[in-house]
């Protein structure tokens, strides 16, 4: 009876049911966005300039960057707070979904040595 | 690398095998093969990707003859004396050992597209299921009135990175001061839009440090107009004064004939006689075997489908690089790069029906003025209209502060160091 009672829908219960579902919906989707896979096919645009294994020749590194900082970077080229206009004509066609692909996979990189 | 040689002897033997029988694909090959002609930025990219993201399910053989790929981009960078040739010289072997490519060492001799087979310059066939196509550019020796091959050591074009690059930075540095150095631009399309102007740019600026500012460039030019033509005249202006004369053809009148005998070249406005060095740069053409393939139309360049690179002419075959049509960009080692990502992901999506996604293109060609001056210009590009389209694109602006330049120049030295470690790496 306790746990018939403990389950029973209350009226504020159905609100929290709602958001608690919808948050699920929110983290499926993100973790699909985020998917280090399709960040990796995705990458193949940065590899051009950045080196995959971290050495800094002359264009900044960007493995192992924590993936908020990467999304961060991207997103101030994309509303071109930063200038460099390579970064902004990329930057300026990748979806949030694909920034967060992309920072998932870069998150998982270690520079060679 | 000899394991690798008897990797594809054995290969080119079953090839053989299965030429004999007929379609490879069809008749229970252990896995699709992709043959890819050409080592460059298109070609090496390619292969690479395919092999490298199909993890062993698809066979893939580079057909190159070079053992060692000299890069042409940066080429200008050894005339101005910024790079030694080794520093642009790399080797394939990578693509061997890491990714499993096996290197055929050879000339293409012909494309065989209905029995699908490409012949090796030793007669060996080789069956393929796919066949990218990236020879870059030929040129056209008939296109300068009085020069031909037979003139190339006389007045070289190295045009194509190699010992015509080496050759023409010895008869820069030969050139006295005071000298005229004459060149041919090309008229358009070419192989890499701003270099000729670069090139100009390093002529001069290994003339400057010589103490030879006396000496004179011309160029005499078929186009109106060229690629970031304001950034490249504001430069020699301030670096060059007096050095560089650039001549429109309403200016020089048109080319008559240049005679490599004399080293003079004659325009209906001047005749230049016994020209220290002549540099010749000429029309082109996608490379012959392109030609010779039938893959391409009246402009010599081959037509290609822009949502992932595949000839007009043959649904087997993908066109990169320099050799195709590629709508909005420009013949760049960045571009032929980037379309070969393309094409190898659209390949990989048909041979082994791995995910694919829509064609997304981009591109930057930097040029070197002088030393810490370097300009830039790009975009990225997307299939449309039946083109690929530029979508956004940008240039350097002239009267930028010599800290920007700067920043763009090691820019450039990365993106040199980024590609090349794509390409072979």
């Amino acid at each position: 009876m306790n746990q018939q009672r403990r389950l029973r829908p209350t009226r504020w219960c159905l609100p929290v049911a709602a958001a608690v579902l919808s948050s699920f919906v929110a983290c499926v989707e993100h973790a699909a966005a985020a998917d280090p896979a399709f960040g990796e096919y995705l990458s193949s645009e940065c590899v051009t300039c950045h080196r995959s294994d971290g050495q800094d020749k002359g264009i900044p590194p960007i493995v192992g960057w924590p993936a908020d900082q990467f999304v961060a970077v991207l997103q101030s080229y994309k509303t071109k707070d930063r200038t460099n206009p390579v970064m902004q004509t990329i930057a300026g066609r990748l979806s949030d979904d694909e920034m967060a692909a992309l920072a998932a996979y870069y998150a998982t990189l270690k520079p060679a040595n | 690398m000899k394991a690798h040689r008897r990797d594809f002897l054995k290969s080119a033997a079953a090839a053989s095998g299965v030429v004999a029988l007929g379609a490879p694909a069809a008749l229970g090959q252990a896995k699709p093969r992709v043959v890819v002609i050409g080592g460059g930025p298109g070609g090496a990219t390619a292969a690479k990707y395919i092999a490298r993201d199909s993890k062993g399910a698809v066979e893939v053989i580079l057909v190159e003859p070079a053992k060692q790929f000299v890069t042409c981009f940066h080429s200008n960078l050894y005339l101005g004396g910024f790079k030694s040739m080794q520093e642009i010289t790399h080797s394939y072997d990578a693509l061997a050992s890491k990714y499993g490519v096996q290197l055929a060492h050879q000339a293409a001799a012909a494309i065989d597209r209905d029995k699908k087979q490409v012949r090796l310059a030793d007669g060996v066939t080789i069956g393929y299921d796919r066949l990218v196509v990236s020879p870059g550019i030929d040129l056209k020796y008939d296109s300068v009135p009085g020069w031909g091959k037979a003139h190339e050591d006389t007045m070289p074009h190295a045009w194509k990175a190699g010992p015509q690059t080496v050759l023409l930075k010895a008869r820069l540095d030969a050139v006295p001061d005071g000298g005229v150095i004459v060149m041919i631009a090309p008229p358009n399309p070419y192989r890499c839009p701003p270099g000729p102007y670069e090139r100009v740019s390093m002529m001069a600026h290994a003339l400057k440090k010589a103490g030879k500012t006396k000496a004179k460039i011309v160029v005499i030019d078929p186009k109106k107009t060229f690629s970031k033509q304001g950034l490249f005249q504001e430069g020699w202006e301030r670096h060059y004064p007096g050095m560089v004369e650039w001549m429109a053809p309403d200016i020089h009148s048109g080319l008559k004939a240049v005679d490599p005998a004399s080293n003079t070249v004659e325009t209906g406005f001047e005749t230049y006689k016994h020209c220290a060095l002549v540099n010749v740069i000429p029309a082109q053409t996608a490379g012959k075997i392109a030609l010779d393939a039938g893959l391409a139309d009246a402009s010599g360049f081959c037509p290609i489908d822009p949502s992932n690179m595949r000839s007009a002419m043959d649904a087997n075959i993908h066109v990169l690089g320099d050799a195709s049509i590629a709508g909005d960009m420009p013949k760049s080692a960045f571009s032929a790069n980037s379309q070969a990502k393309v094409a190898a992901l659209m390949i990989r999506g048909e041979l082994v029906k791995s995910p694919t996604f829509p064609a997304r293109y981009s591109n930057t060609c930097w040029s070197l003025i002088d030393t810490d001056d370097t300009v830039k210009v790009g975009g990225r590009y997307e299939a449309k209209d039946g083109k690929i389209a530029a979508v956004e694109t940008f240039v350097s602006k002239t009267g930028e502060t010599p800290q920007l330049r700067k920043e763009t120049q090691a820019e450039n030295m990365g993106w040199y160091s980024g590609i090349t470690a794509d390409m072979f790496g």
